[in-house]
Order: structure tokens, then sequence, then C-alpha cells
């Protein structure tokens, strides 16, 4: 059939040394972007510093309202101590995994500013997943060291029970920053089908604050609460980490913990390829 | 040997329809749309077949929601047709998408492959990341496409700083990186002044003539089919209306012309009407001493009628107008019939 044609365009495919050439760059070029609106993280850090002082304050108030005796200086299975350091990290710990994928995304889609990316060889899941982490790279340094900074000499943070629990929380909070793109790429993909998808991003953001334990740790809630947060990806985002550092870790052992959220990342990046497909399937039958 | 002349892209029978609601009136209508909604078919793209050769610069023109960019679409691979094939050098492009896509570049006038907040040259090397062009022949293609364009002065600065002109500069610049067989540009002039009009249209035939870039563009700036493409598809209502050269295209309408006429001494029309009797020829006073004749050269030849006034009138000085392309294009989709053009 093809007959007298020009000769044919050959096939191809990138291997794995350009792929990860590729993807690097684009971790670098989100840490430069970052870079680029590094003004506005200054504000951040004052208002970081403002909800951690606001839950200090708050917590501070509950403990002291409580009759004096042993049973009493725990809440929820926390010191007063432990509770700050729960308050410092989860916030400081939003700082570093928040991103805007979600956003990004769905708003690339909605105004179909994806087709720039479908035109070329590119696999999207992994480019925003490696623009996550240049991102995560930039509020490393430039927004979670300064909330640290300022915050901990304010509040004072406990030291974890065991000095190796630093490394091992840090480790955490890298694979909380995986799941948490990765919900986030999810997200994002449904503006596919949905035509007004800012709400839900917004709604998702808020209750990401209370199923991930920032707002509150689990322990305060009802048993039946905690049963169902155990079996939701969203406590991988901060609650866990945050544990691990307290030594309180949710599941039998550190090594449970730390597998937990592993398989989170894992499968929340399957399920993402599977809902990718799927929606980009979608929108070339369905046009955009 | 040289691949020029040998159909790259082969379209047969290409349909695309939608489904699409259509809302019935008042309150009582938009709550039975909410139960039974009336579903529709539209025929987007309807039967449409062309080739187009290696090497070739084809204008895609027609009117909004004529069915230009849903089959831009399908031609990049971001569309599934409902019916009907393509071919492009053995790929089939929504389905070898990874494959094809090493193979196109693309301007979308309106959207930027950019990186907003970065200097252009940081995309560039991004660009060739993603296309693994290799370091030598990238610094060549830059070079070339610098030289071009003109990129030097504002190749280190945001996206985010440069003027319209400029951006579109550095986006037909990112489409070519990888020197792709096949590009194809989406009102690539929109909002630019005459300058950066022309530079891209000089850019575009230079790059076709040294690359052999095989070209399609849609467009409603008809000066940049007229400078650009010496072949056209029209389209209209999803389907091809014409699909042939720019003169074809003059013969194939009424090819009407202006006789602008400049006389020595003020003459009513009606004197220049009676030079003309019998004739199919229209005579308006346009200012002054200025009087236009308007016939079409399929009724009667200019030669004739310049004959007639000469002899009747003084005249100082005669200019024979052709109809634009736009005019022409306006004629075609006023008749909107398939059948008798092509």
């Amino acid at each position: 059939m093809i007959g007298a044609g020009a000769p044919a365009l050959p096939r191809w495919r990138r291997g794995r040394a350009a792929s990860a050439a590729l993807y690097l760059q684009f971790v670098r070029l989100a840490f430069l972007k970052m870079l680029a609106y590094r003004l506005r993280y200054y504000t951040g850090v004052v208002s970081y510093t403002v909800f951690v002082a606001g839950n200090y304050f708050l917590f501070s108030a509950i403990y002291a309202s409580r009759p004096e005796g042993a049973e009493a200086a725990r809440l929820g299975g926390l010191t007063l101590a432990q509770m700050i350091a729960y308050v410092i990290l989860s916030w400081a710990g939003r700082s570093f995994t928040f991103n805007n994928i979600d956003r990004t995304l769905s708003w690339q889609v909605s105004k179909g500013e994806i087709a720039v990316q479908l035109i070329k060889p590119l696999h999207v899941q992994t480019m925003m997943l490696s623009e996550a982490m240049g991102e995560a790279a930039f509020r490393f340094l430039l927004f979670t060291l300064p909330i640290l900074v300022v915050v901990i000499p304010l509040f004072g943070l406990a030291p974890p029970p065991h000095p190796a629990l630093y490394g091992w929380t840090l480790l955490s909070f890298l694979l909380a920053l995986v799941v948490n793109a990765q919900i986030n790429f999810l997200v994002g993909c449904l503006a596919f089908y949905l035509k007004n998808v800012s709400g839900v991003v917004r709604a998702k953001m808020i209750m990401m604050e209370f199923l991930t334990g920032v707002l509150v740790p689990f322990t305060f809630f009802p048993g039946w609460v905690q049963t169902v947060v155990a079996w939701l990806p969203f406590q991988a985002v901060s609650y866990v980490p945050v544990m691990i550092y307290l030594g309180q870790r949710p599941g039998a052992s550190l090594a449970d913990a730390l597998l937990l959220q592993a398989a989170w990342a894992l499968g929340l990046s399957v399920l993402g390829r599977w809902f990718w497909n799927r929606s980009v399937r979608h929108v070339t039958l369905q046009g955009g | 040997m040289n691949a020029a002349g040998l159909p790259l892209i082969r379209v047969r029978d290409l349909c695309r329809d939608y489904s699409v609601s259509r809302r019935r009136e008042g309150v009582r209508g938009g709550v039975v749309d909410l139960l039974r909604p009336r579903r529709e078919t539209l025929h987007a793209v309807d039967r449409v077949s062309f080739d187009i050769a290696s090497g070739e610069m084809v204008g895609y023109i027609g009117a909004n929601g004529a069915g230009k960019s849903t089959t831009i679409k399908m031609l990049t691979g971001i569309l599934t047709p409902t019916s009907g094939t393509v071919d492009v050098g053995g790929l089939v492009p929504w389905r070898d998408r990874g494959h094809y896509t090493r193979h196109i570049g693309a301007v979308f006038g309106q959207r930027t492959q950019l990186w907003w907040d970065l200097a252009v040259v940081e995309s560039f090397r991004l660009l060739q990341k993603i296309y693994e062009v290799p370091d030598a022949d990238y610094r060549r293609q830059l070079g070339r496409l610098d030289e071009l364009l003109g990129l030097g002065e504002f190749l280190h600065q945001p996206v985010r700083k440069l003027s319209l002109g400029q951006r579109m500069r550095c986006e037909l610049a990112a489409a070519l990186l990888h020197a792709p067989r096949l590009l194809f540009l989406d009102e690539p002039t929109i909002g630019l002044d005459v300058v950066a009009k022309e530079s891209v249209r000089t850019f575009l035939r230079d790059i076709r003539e040294s690359q052999g870039t095989t070209i399609l563009l849609t467009t409603h700036d008809l000066g940049d089919i007229q400078q650009l493409c010496r072949r056209v598809i029209i389209i209209d209502h999803g389907r091809v209306l014409y699909d042939g050269d720019l003169e074809g295209l003059r013969a194939r309408v009424d090819d009407r012309v202006a006789l602008h006429v400049e006389l020595r001494e003020p003459a009513p029309s009606a004197e220049l009407a009676a030079a003309t009797a019998g004739l199919p020829v229209q005579w308006r006073e346009a200012a002054g001493l200025l009087h236009v004749a308007d016939f079409s050269r399929r009724d009667v030849r200019g030669a004739e009628v310049i004959k007639r006034v000469v002899n009747a009138q003084a005249v100082l000085d005669l200019r024979l107008a052709e109809q634009s392309i736009e005019e022409i294009v306006r004629g075609i989709y006023r008749r909107g019939d398939a059948g008798e053009l092509s």
C-alpha cells in the first residue's frame, strides 16, 4: 500500500541512559524555575511560622487545661514536647512535600495546553514527577530549612528517641514526596473527564490537611476513623514520617512503616500510569 | 536521491464526528435536557483525502470551525479519527504516537512549548534531550536557526520577557531543533506585526528549501498563503472545497477584476457606462476623477474594456486590480458547493 511513497520514517525508542539524562534535566529546570520565584517563598516562611505558632499555642492550652497526673500528661499518646515536635515536623514536612502537579496538570488539560506535551516523545507522568523532585529540592533548601531555622529556636524541637531516626525520617519524607506527587497527578488527570476540576483540586487540598494528619494526629480520632485512614494512602504523606521521628511508628516496626510508604508510592504510580493512558485514549477518542 | 515529490502524507477518506448536545429552550427544556440530553452528530471532518509530497509547503485554510484544527490534530496524532486512514511514511500518527512524535514539529500559534520562566536557551537544551539530538547536530542546527531568525539577542532572556514576535521566532526554532521531517503550523503569524510576519515567512521559505521540511500550515492570513504556498487546500464544513495551486483557484472562481480609471477631466459615470454599453461591466465613481469598472474576466477581456474607455475619454491613468485571495476564498465559502470546484 505504501508503494511509491517517500522513504519510511524510522521507528525509535529512547534508551535508559538517555531517559535518565532527560528526566534529570526536568529536575534541574524545575529547580531553576522555582529559583526565579524565590522571593515569593520568603513570605511563605512567615505564614508557616504563623501556622506552627497557632498550633503551638492551641495544643499548649489544651495540655495545660488537663488535670495534673501521669495520664494527663499525654494526649492521644503524645506528651506536650512530642506534640510540639509533631506540629513542627508536620508543617515543615508539608513545606517540603507540597507541589502543584494537580493544579498544573488540570490547567494544562482544561486549556488544551496538554497537546504541546502529547506531540512530543515524552512520558508526562515521569516528567511531572521529575519536576516535583526539582521543586522539592528547591523547597528543602530555600523553604523548609529556613522555616526550621526560625521555628526551632522559637518553640523547641525535642530530639527523636534515637539519633538514627533523623535519617529514617528524612528517607520517609522522600517517600512521602513521591506519594503526594502521585496523588496530585491522579487528581490532575480528572480534568480529562470533568469540565471544571478546580473545585475538586481545592477540596482535595483541604481534605489532605486532615487526612494526612497535618492538622491533628490520627491518635486524637475515634477508633473507626483511625481504621479508615490507616487504609488510605494519605497517611504516608505526613503522619507516617512524623511518627517515625517520634519513635511511635505506625505498624509493627520501622521497616513496616517505610515499606507501607514504598508500597503506596509504587501502587499509586502504577495506578497513575494506567489512569494517564486511559485518559489520553479518552481524549484522543472523544476530542478535547 | 532526493525524496522530494514522493507522497509523504497520505490521507484517505478521513472522517471525524463529534457528538454534541443540543440544548432545548426555556426552563422546562433545561430540565428535560438534564434528564434526556439530545445528542447530535457533527461531522467536523468529512471524507477528506489528499497527498502531500515530501518537501511540499501546503496551506490549509478554512473559516473557524471548518475542520482545520481537527485535521491537524489527527495528523499530529492527538486525535483518533472516526474512520479513514492517515499514513505518514509508514506510521499511523495516533497509533504510533511514540515513534511518530520524533519526526514532527509543531507550532500552535496561541500555545507555547517554551518554559515561561526560563531563558530560551534552557528550553532549547531540554528539547535537545527530548529528541536526543547529538551535540554536534544541535549546535549546527541552532547556528542555522539563529542565522535565519536572529535569536542571539534574546537567547538568554526568560521567555516571559519576550515580545510576541520574538517569542514566535523562538517557537519556530524550538519546533525545528530536531530537524523534523514534518512541520505543522497552526496560525504561525497570528498577532504579529508586518515586519515580524515577513521574517517568519522568509524563514519558512528558507527552511523548506534548505532542509526539505514538509510544511502544512493553517492560517487566516492569506498573505501567508500568497507568499508561501503554491498549493492550497480549502476546507469548509469538514469537506475539501478546493485542492490545487493558487492560479487554478483564481481561474475556477469568477475571477473578478476592478479597472481603476483616472480621467483628465470630470465626466459622469453614465458616459463611461455608455462607452462600455453591451459589455457586462458595472461602473462606480470612486472619487472625483477616479472611476472603477467591475467585471469578470470570464465574461469580458480587460483589453476590450480598456480600449473602449480610452477611445471614449481622455484618460490620465489606468490600473487593473485583481481580486485578493481573501475575496476569492470568501466567494468560495459563499458558494460552499464542493461539486463545482473539485
